[in-house]
C-alpha cells in the first residue's frame, strides 16, 4: 500500500466510503498510537486500548457509512474524541470516575452524538445476545440470509433441507424466536 | 401461512414492491393496527440484524489489522533499556565522552607533572662501555699490515674499570661489567697486561672478584690505599680513576649522599662526571682511603653518580670461600697515597687501577 495514496483525511473517507478496506487499514493503524497512549497513560491497559480504539472506529465508519458525519476537524481528533468520551464512560462503569484526565490532543464534547451512538451499541449488544441465544442452525441461517444475503436456493442446498419451502419455514420459525428474543430486551427509544 | 405475511413485509420494506401492490400494501397498513405493528417491529428486527452483521464484519476486520499491527510492532518493538538508551544516548555519549576526557586528561596531567621526577628516579645507567668497534678494526688492520703472521686479535665487546684488592693479584670490578663474559682481560697505563677470570660475583651489590689467571704475574707489590670500613662524611671530597675512553681519565667531586641511587644504603651517591667505561673504578678520599666502587648513574640527571660503600666490598672479600683464594686475602695495612698531592696520589695509583676487557 502507497502511503501517500491516503495522504488526507478526504481520501481515507472516501476510500472507507468506497468499500476500500486499505484505507481502514490505513486509518486503523494511523491513529492506534495516540488512543493507545491516551488509554495507558488513563489507567488502562492494552486490551482496554484496543477496544475503546475499535469501539471509535466503528463509530466512525457507521458514521461514515450511514452518511452522517459532519466532520468539522481532523479524522484525528474526532477519534480522539469519541474514544476520550467512551473511555470516560467505561471508568464511570467501573467505578472509577477520573478527576482528571491527561490530555494528549484536543478534543471536542461530540455530546450530541452520544445519545444516538449509546443507542447503537445498546442494539447491536441486544442483537447479539439474542443471535447468541438463538442458537444453531439458526443463527447461521438467519445470518447467510439477511446479513450475507445469500440466495435460498444456496442456504437450503447448504442446509441439507429438502427444498426451499422447507428453508423458508425454517428461516420463519428462526426469525420468529429472533423477534421474541429481540424485543423482550429492546424497546426501540428512537 | 403466517411466513407468507413477513415475506410480504419483507418484499415492502426492501422495496421490492410494484407500485400498485405497494400502495395496496400501504393502504391495508393504514387500516390494520397489528400490521403496522408487525412491519415496525420488523423493520427494526432487520436493521438491528443489518448493523450487528456490518459490525461483525467490522470487529473481524479491525482485529485482524490490530493483529497484522501488533505482527509488525512486535519485532521493531524495543526493550526497555534499547527505548532508554535511544533516549539518552546522546547524553550518555556527551557524559562518557567528558568524564574519559576529565580522566584522561587528568591522568595525563598528573603524568606530565610526575614526568620529571620519574626521570630522575627511574634510570639507573650501568657504566659499561661498549668499546669503539669501528676504531678497534681500524688498528687491527693497521696491525695486520705491519704483521701478518699474527691474526689479528678479536676486539673486546665492553669495557670497564678494576682496581687491585690485593698483592697476590685480587682485583674487584662491578659484575655487570663482566657480566656475560667468554674471556677478561685487564691492562694499566703501564702496559702491564693480565688475563683474569670471575672468581666471585656478589649481584646484589653489583660487585665481581676478578684473579689474574696469568703465570707470568708475579703481583703488585704494596698496594697504596687502604680500605675504609667507617662511612664517609658528607660533603667529603672524593675522586676516582677510571677508563671511560683507551686512557686513563681522573674525575674529582664530592660525596653528595649517604645513600644512592632510590635510597639505596649500601650506596653512595657522588657527584663527579662519570661515563660509560668508569664502572668498577675504585672511589677513594682525600687521604687516599678507598670508600667505594663506582658503579653507575642516573640518566638525565647531571652529576648523580653512584658507587658501592666498600664496606661491602670489605663484606665480600670476607665472604670469599678459601678455596677460591687458597690464603685468607690481606688488606694493605698502610696508606701511602695521604698527605701527598693529588698528582702524586694518582702516580701512585694508576698502576693499581686496570682497564677490565671484556670478550664475548
Amino acid at each position: 500500500m502507497k502511503k501517500g495514496l491516503y495522504e488526507t483525511d478526504e481520501a481515507i473517507i472516501a476510500g472507507i466510503r468506497s468499500g476500500d478496506d486499505r484505507a481502514l487499514t490505513y486509518l486503523y493503524k494511523l491513529h492506534f498510537p495516540m488512543i493507545s497512549h491516551f488509554i495507558l497513560s488513563n489507567s488502562g491497559t492494552d486490551d482496554e486500548a484496543k477496544d475503546i480504539y475499535q469501539e471509535g472506529v466503528i463509530v466512525f465508519y457507521e458514521k461514515i457509512k450511514s452518511d452522517s458525519l459532519e466532520l468539522t476537524c481532523q479524522i484525528k481528533t474526532y477519534l480522539y474524541s469519541v474514544c476520550r468520551r467512551l473511555w470516560l464512560k467505561r471508568l464511570a462503569e467501573k467505578g472509577r470516575f477520573a478527576t482528571k484526565v491527561d490530555d494528549a490532543e484536543n478534543y471536542l464534547m461530540l455530546e450530541e452524538d452520544a445519545p444516538q451512538q449509546e443507542e447503537n451499541e445498546r442494539r447491536f449488544g441486544v442483537m447479539e445476545d439474542a443471535m447468541n441465544q438463538l442458537g444453531e442452525p439458526c443463527k447461521t441461517l438467519l445470518e447467510d440470509y439477511y446479513i450475507r444475503m445469500q440466495n435460498m436456493q444456496d442456504i437450503t442446498d447448504r442446509f441439507g433441507y429438502t427444498n426451499t419451502d422447507t428453508a423458508k419455514n425454517q428461516k420463519y420459525k428462526c426469525l420468529q424466536r429472533l423477534k421474541k428474543l429481540f424485543f423482550a430486551a429492546y424497546q426501540a427509544e428512537v | 401461512m403466517e411466513y407468507l405475511m413477513y415475506e410480504q413485509i419483507e418484499r415492502y420494506l426492501s422495496g421490492k414492491m410494484v407500485d400498485d401492490e405497494k400502495a395496496a400494501f400501504e393502504a391495508l397498513i393504514q387500516t390494520d393496527l397489528r400490521l403496522a405493528e408487525q412491519v415496525k417491529e420488523h423493520r427494526t428486527l432487520l436493521q438491528a440484524m443489518q448493523q450487528y452483521g456490518q459490525r461483525q464484519e467490522l470487529r473481524s476486520k479491525l482485529n485482524s489489522i490490530h493483529s497484522k499491527m501488533e505482527a509488525e510492532a512486535t519485532h521493531v518493538e524495543l526493550p526497555m533499556w534499547r527505548v532508554f538508551w535511544n533516549r539518552h544516548a546522546q547524553t550518555m555519549a556527551v557524559a562518557a565522552s567528558i568524564s574519559l576526557l576529565s580522566v584522561f586528561g587528568t591522568l595525563w596531567t598528573v603524568e606530565q607533572l610526575k614526568a620529571p621526577a620519574q626521570q630522575q628516579t627511574a634510570r639507573y645507567v650501568e657504566l659499561r662501555r661498549e668499546v669503539d668497534k669501528l676504531k678497534k678494526a681500524q688498528t687491527a688492520i693497521i696491525k695486520d699490515i705491519n704483521n701478518t703472521t699474527k691474526p689479528a686479535p678479536r676486539p673486546a665487546r665492553f669495557s670497564g674499570t678494576g682496581f687491585a684488592l690485593s698483592a697476590n693479584g685480587y682485583l674487584v670490578t662491578s659484575s655487570h661489567v663482566v657480566e656475560g663474559a667468554d674471556s677478561i682481560m685487564i691492562e694499566n697505563t703501564s702496559g702491564a697486561k693480565y688475563k683474569v677470570s670471575e672468581v666471585y660475583r656478589d649481584q646484589t651489590h653489583d660487585l665481581s672478584i676478578l684473579k689474574i689467571e696469568d703465570p707470568t704475574f708475579e703481583g703488585f707489590g704494596k698496594l697504596p690505599y687502604t680500605f675504609k670500613t667507617a662511612e664517609s662524611d658528607l660533603g667529603e671530597m672524593v675522586y676516582t680513576l677510571g677508563y671511560p675512553r683507551e686512557d686513563v681519565v681522573f674525575g674529582e667531586g664530592s660525596l653528595s649522599s649517604t645513600s644512592g641511587f632510590e635510597g639505596d644504603t649500601t650506596a653512595y651517591q657522588i657527584s663527579i662526571p662519570l661515563n660509560p667505561g668508569n664502572s668498577g673504578g675504585p672511589l677513594l678520599d682525600d687521604k687516599g682511603n678507598l670508600i667505594g666502587v663506582i658503579s653507575g648513574k642516573q640518566a638525565g640527571q647531571e652529576g648523580a653518580a653512584f658507587a658501592i660503600k666498600s664496606a661491602y666490598l670489605l663484606q665480600l672479600m670476607s665472604e670469599l670461600p678459601l678455596a677460591t683464594t687458597l690464603s685468607p686475602l690481606s688488606l694493605p695495612k698502610h696508606n701511602t697515597l695521604a698527605g701527598n698531592s693529588r698528582p702524586q696520589q694518582l702516580k701512585k695509583l694508576k698502576d693499581f687501577v686496570f682497564v677490565v676487557k671484556v670478550y664475548n
